[in-house]
């Protein structure tokens, strides 16, 4: 780090009171989920003797368990002599099976339990704000869900953003703690752990960004939650720096889960509503029914170039100047490089130029100093069709995370300025996730792109190169 | 494409001993014989609804132990509150709605209200099928509505008192790929292999209705082991390498009480059949209370 950074994110004394806070309350944390885990195990002893007891009492259940416990070869459990026996027997470490912890249900605890500190920001799906658990001091963000197309009763949106975030234990992943509930019965939060930045704003006000070796480790932190979520059949389908979040050591977690769904293989039949439009994939575009786990690669591939130039890469004002911003970066797809494509709906009233454009020297022109496995890289998860694309593992794996200079261990990624109050983030004006009833399709009038080509293909200018909309 | 897929999403909620101890229903003065057979009863309402609305089973069953999840413990629903037919539908209409077969408010209403008519298959378990009597399940625009409303109404009592875990694991794909471990499962099936597996799924099946609520005790990977322990006996398929149900991290405990609650299951069901035989369980509150 040099001199100028140090001044940026120096550990100041205030730092220091910090950190050793963070310390004590996380010893806190440890006993007292040491403590539960030995109440579970309890309980779990317990829930056994309570079943094998209530079989017992049944007639039919005594014979049958004897016989039972006769063909697994074991003494009948009404004929062990006593607990302390039954603990002193000693189990081979590798016979023990492994418990994990599963959540329980029960009723939603109410929103009261939570004193609200302060505004964080309004979304398109709820408002979030910073608040205190009252019991215990926890600082937590809450999320409130917008229940206003209720029509059909609980928004399905609110049911698969709780399903999925639940279903999400990744350090890489925020975590939900729980749902809350206010006076009335759509009154419904989320309860997460807070985390002081988010990566869009973080940058913003940074002076020059980060690192070429933050930015690996920035950028496999957010691959291994995406690769996470894809091994769980999740889509998280709004990937975008502004649902990146950031604490004050080094740690990243994916937030936002809004548009995050189930998926399946074969790709089911999905809205092509969703990814904020900077972050959405070109088949989206192209109005693609079936899609997977390919467009949450390509929001990667967008997150990847914006950390590298500080600016959102592809900031399209519509879906069709999208189409046009994406093809400029990417070039045109052919039936070659991207067999299928021009079925695809909105590539039916697209009429493209025919061209053999090459990718690699624009994206290695709008990136000189990204070395040549970063470019590769970059390029690879820009690929216009998705085959392409890699997976999130590949991703994981790329030479690019494995050159110099290595990926920053968090352990001494800087610290970031805290914004003690956590006052309301700035936003610059950007789009948000598109909402149920956008139109997915392209219409309107023919749209010529003819300009946005010319420095690059000059030959092919002359030839009537034109990217139409017909 | 993807990695193994992680351990915590193969897992459930469990209930917890005080959930098991007591219940809602109970302490508004059900008895728990009448409790098992509510449950009973809603489960099989819930499951022949899903059957008329061409649901895939695995959709019906989550719904199932949606359902059963509601009224357990004393923070759960009472029967005497909360009628089984509508908590069945909300279970049913919200599990549909986060898969991939959401159903109308529409057509789920229009198959609860012909199951819960008069004329309802389920109100005639014997053999003695009168024909159904329209009249007695067309739903009016104005009783759609006031339906729809006890509807989602029902949906948000539901997700609250689960904390919106909506998550069901079922433990049917699980069991195959343990056959398939086991390498009792050949690539070109043989008649043992065919009826081992369909054996085992039947057990799974049928232990979805035990009263012992298996499903809200045990993790899927013990109900899978416990059904192929019973399938491979019935069977007789040898499954060579003794205890073999600790490469699948499930004790021989566990086994033991679960072989005992899943071959014990057709048997109560029978018997719970019997004893509604020639009347109908109570479906709604105003039968609930009649029986009372
Ligand atoms: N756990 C958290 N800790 C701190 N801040 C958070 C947390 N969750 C969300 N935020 C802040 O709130 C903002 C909005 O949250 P989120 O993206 O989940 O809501 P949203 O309504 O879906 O937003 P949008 O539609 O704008 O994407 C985030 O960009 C972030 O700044
Ligand atoms: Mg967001």
């Amino acid at each position: 780090m040099t001199s100028q950074t140090k001044s940026r994110w120096a550990d100041d004394e205030e730092d220091a009171a910090l950190e050793a806070q963070r310390k004590r309350e996380k010893e806190l944390k440890k006993k007292a989920k040491a403590e539960k885990q030995r109440k579970l195990e309890e309980e779990e002893i317990l829930r056994k003797k309570n079943f094998a007891g209530a079989t017992a009492a049944s007639e039919d259940g005594v014979s049958a368990h004897d016989e039972v416990d006769a063909e697994l070869g074991r003494p009948s459990k009404r004929r062990r002599l006593s607990p302390e026996q039954d603990q002193a027997r000693v189990e081979p470490a590798s016979a023990k099976p492994l418990r994990f912890p599963a959540p329980e249900w029960g009723p939603c605890r109410h929103v009261d339990n939570f004193e609200k500190l302060n505004h964080i920001e309004e979304g398109s799906y709820g408002w979030v704000s910073r608040a205190k658990e009252i019991a215990t001091g926890d600082v937590v963000a809450l999320k409130k869900l917008k229940m206003d197309n209720a029509i059909d009763g609980f928004p399905v949106t609110g049911l698969r953003e709780i399903q999925t975030l639940m279903a999400s234990r990744h350090e890489n992943i925020v975590a939900l703690r729980e749902v809350v509930m206010g006076d009335k019965l759509d009154d419904v939060f989320l309860v997460m752990d807070f985390l002081e930045h988010d990566l869009k704003t973080l940058q913003e006000d940074m002076l020059d960004g980060f690192s070429p070796s933050e930015i690996k480790t920035l950028l496999l932190q957010l691959t291994s939650a995406v690769e996470y979520l894809h091994s769980n059949w999740i889509l998280h389908r709004d990937l975008k720096t502004s649902n990146l979040l950031m604490n004050n050591r080094g740690q990243m977690k994916v937030a936002d889960f809004g548009m995050a769904r189930y998926y399946g293989d074969p790709p089911p039949k999905l809205t092509q509503l969703v990814v904020t439009l900077w972050y959405r994939a070109p088949e989206l575009l192209l109005g693609a029914e079936k899609y997977g786990a390919e467009i949450d690669l390509w929001s990667v591939g967008c997150i990847f170039g914006e950390l590298l130039t500080k600016q959102p890469l592809l900031q399209g004002k519509n879906e069709v100047d999208q189409l046009a911003k994406i093809f400029e970066l990417c070039g045109i797809p052919t039936e070659a490089t991207w067999p299928g494509f021009k079925r695809l709906p909105n590539a039916r009233s697209l009429r493209l130029p025919n061209t053999h454009q090459t990718t690699g020297a624009v994206i290695r022109a709008k990136f000189p100093l990204l070395t040549n496995a970063g470019t590769a890289l970059l390029t690879s998860l820009l690929s216009l069709n998705p085959a392409q694309r890699p997976t999130a593992s590949e991703v994981l794996t790329h030479p690019y995370f494995k050159e110099d200079p290595r990926p920053k261990s968090t352990a001494i990624f800087p610290t970031f300025p805290s914004k003690a109050g956590q006052e309301k983030r700035r936003r610059v004006a950007s789009p948000s996730a598109p909402k149920r009833g956008d139109a997915p399709k392209i219409v309107g009038d023919a749209a010529d792109f003819s300009g946005i080509f010319a420095d690059r293909d000059e030959e092919e200018v002359g030839g009537g190169f034109a990217l139409k909309l017909i | 494409m993807a990695p193994e897929p992680d351990v915590t999403s193969l897992s459930n909620p469990l209930a917890t001993v005080e959930q098991l101890s007591t219940s809602s229903s109970q302490l508004d003065g059900v008895p728990p014989d009448l409790e098992n057979s509510l449950r009973f009863a809603g489960a099989q309402l819930t499951q022949a609804a899903g059957i008329l609305l061409r649901l895939p089973q695995d959709i019906i069953a989550q719904a199932i132990v949606i359902f059963y999840r509601f009224y357990v413990g004393s923070e759960g629903g009472s029967f005497r509150i909360n009628a089984l037919k509508d908590v069945s539908a909300a279970s049913l209409y919200m599990t549909a709605k986060i898969s991939f077969v959401p159903q109308s408010t529409r057509s789920v209403l229009n198959v609860y209200a012909y199951l819960t008519s008069s004329t309802s298959p389920l109100r005639q378990p014997s053999e003695t099928s009168a024909k159904p009597n329209p009249e007695s399940y067309y739903l009016s625009e104005g009783s759609y509505q006031s339906a729809r409303a006890t509807l989602l109404q029902t949906e948000s009592i539901l997700l609250r008192a689960l904390s919106f875990i909506t998550q069901v694991t079922l433990p049917h794909h699980l069991a195959l790929t343990y056959l398939q471990t086991l390498g009792v499962l050949p690539p070109t099936p043989t008649v043992k292999s065919t009826a081992l597996a369909a054996r085992t799924l039947a057990y799974l099946n049928t232990g979805l209705f035990s009263p012992q609520l298996l499903y809200l005790t045990h993790q899927p990977s013990a109900l899978a082991v416990a059904a192929i322990y019973l399938a491979a006996r019935e069977v007789g398929v040898r499954l060579t390498s003794a205890e073999w149900w600790e490469v699948f991290d499930v004790d021989r405990e566990e086994l033991g009480f679960l072989v005992v609650g899943l071959g014990s299951c057709e048997g109560w069901i029978k018997g719970e059949k019997g004893r509604w035989l020639g009347k109908s369980c109570p479906l709604t509150l105003e039968e609930l209370e009649t029986e009372l």
